[in-house]
């Protein structure tokens, strides 16, 4: 498998970009990104909003991303980006509707996904998710190329909003697309009705060893 | 000889730092075996890249993942063996050591439950459990930082004279509630039985245990066989996005219980964090894993 076998999204993004995605896509991604995975990052973002008052970094048809990034200041005063990584998404469930229609996101993305009110958000915006690869630290910051900025410097790192420039990151996978289709749900559904089966299964070789 | 605290300190900063930067190899194995009977397309390459991502923390000394956890050792004790210094105090200094001179530098994880507060300490840390091992020589030391991702779907339940049909239920339900969230494919450690707090230890002990033993208890390696079939037939596949790779083991442990029965299932994601060690008494430091 090599990187040259995905498609490149390059940000920012336009809703026809994102709405030719379907799940099960993967690609990678070149520009800015921005990314957290703070809780209180989130509801500041959501104040702000609510406030009129503008982000200090504009996400209009851009990306925002449930990755975990270890930024310091470097000696100069600019921000240096080690690393990141994803984190898992659903604890951001009850802000991320009004986030990705509120500030117009393209791209949303972490793992494991957003609940029903995101994906509904996201088909009124025009905006898919992307599922990083979870424990894909090593691979994923090989694609940093510069910090853009690192903005709420009064959160721990990884609180923080920061926005880097990217060139190829990934591969990930479109999870959710612009039309309402969410893999997390459809796999959720299949395993609500595949229980009763797999545990007929497991009755029947149960039942079978214990006669032997 | 007896064993000194300057060894404990630095082993347990070793540990810590090795089970940040390389998986295990018998689960890179399983990994690559399970990329051979995978089904969906973006299953395989999912795989693909865990092993290249693996790989690549192992080659540059980078971190897999980037939540490092909250440190969890488990302790033998060697009944033959002897310490010259304080233990507990060394495993503490040990912790702090990593956390200071780790390269790449790693992330606040450890959170204070009250207030919310990060940092790199906090009360009983790191987590420690001893248990002895009757005439060893040596003490075994294994390390497992705990993470968010599996760490906040794990269960204690308990039932009443459950049939192995009620705990099998329970365990492929608890699965079907984590679905794509906890990094799969995982490891899957059930403790049946004992008391509240020794369920969730033999839980723990089960997930540790490395891949490809058959449980002595028939029963048992019955169960894990079932069970492992039916998660990987429910479809999360690999991180969640589809396929037939949402479990690399099942493990279940059992302990004396009365007619309340304990069932704990605890949960490692597809980079099942583990390093084992061991002292010697003649002051010999082997790495087991």
């Amino acid at each position: 498998m090599n990187t040259t076998d995905f498609p490149i999204l390059t940000l920012p993004l336009k809703r026809d970009d994102v709405e030719r995605l379907q799940v099960g896509d993967m690609v990678l991604l070149s520009g800015q990104i921005t990314v957290t995975i703070g809780l209180p990052t989130h509801q500041r973002m959501l104040d702000y909003l609510a406030a009129g008052q503008p982000l200090p970094v504009d996400l209009k048809d851009g990306a925002f991303f449930h990755l975990s990034c270890f930024n310091r200041e470097g000696v100069d005063g600019t921000h240096e980006a080690l690393y990141m990584n994803p984190s898992t998404s659903t604890r951001y469930n009850p802000s991320m509707p009004g986030l990705i229609e509120g500030y117009g996101l393209r791209l949303v993305g972490g793992k494991g996904g957003l609940d029903a009110a995101s994906v509904q958000a996201m088909q009124r915006q025009g905006c898919v998710y992307l599922s990083f690869l979870g424990g894909g630290c090593t691979l994923l910051s090989q694609a940093i190329r510069r910090v853009v900025a690192v903005h709420w410097t009064d959160y721990i790192s990884q609180f923080r909003l920061v926005t880097l420039q990217v060139e190829a990151l990934g591969p990930a996978t479109v999870a959710i697309d612009a039309h309402g289709n969410s893999v997390y749900a459809q796999l959720l559904d299949q395993a609500a009705q595949l229980r009763e089966q797999l545990v007929e299964q497991m009755q029947t070789r149960r039942n079978t060893s214990l006669k032997d | 000889m007896a064993i000194t605290s300057e060894q404990i300190r630095n082993l347990t900063a070793d540990l810590y730092e090795w089970s940040l930067k390389k998986i295990p190899e018998d689960t890179k194995q399983a990994l690559a075996s399970a990329g051979g009977r995978e089904r969906s397309a973006v299953g395989r390459k999912t795989l693909s890249m865990m092993i290249k991502s693996a790989d690549a923390a192992e080659r540059n000394g980078g971190l897999v993942c980037s939540d490092v956890g909250i440190p969890v050792y488990s302790i033998k004790i060697g009944t033959r063996v002897q310490f010259d210094g304080p233990v507990k105090q060394a495993i503490v200094d040990g912790f702090a050591l990593l956390a200071a001179r780790i390269d790449p530098p790693i992330l606040k994880m450890v959170t204070n439950p009250l207030t919310h507060e990060r940092s790199h300490q906090g009360r009983d840390i790191p987590i420690v459990s001893f248990d002895l091992i009757d005439e060893a020589d040596y003490i075994d030391i294994t390390c497992s930082p705990k993470a968010m991702g599996t760490g906040r779907w794990e269960t204690l339940e308990t039932f009443v004279y459950p049939t192995l049909d009620t705990i099998e239920r329970h365990v492929l339900d608890t699965v079907i509630r984590v679905g794509s969230q906890a990094c799969p494919p995982m490891v899957v450690g059930v403790g049946i039985g004992g008391t509240f707090d020794h369920a969730a230890r033999i839980a723990k002990e089960a997930v540790l245990r490395p891949f490809g033993q058959t449980n002595p208890e028939p029963l048992l390696a019955g169960m894990e066989q079932r069970l492992l079939d039916a998660i990987n037939g429910l479809g999360f596949g690999p991180m969640g996005t589809g396929g037939d790779s949402t479990a690399m083991a099942v493990h279940i442990n059992y302990a004396g219980s009365h007619g309340f029965v304990p069932i704990a299932v605890s949960l490692n994601c597809w980079i099942n964090r583990r390093t084992r060690a061991r002292i010697h008494a003649d002051g010999r430091v082997e790495r087991i894993e």
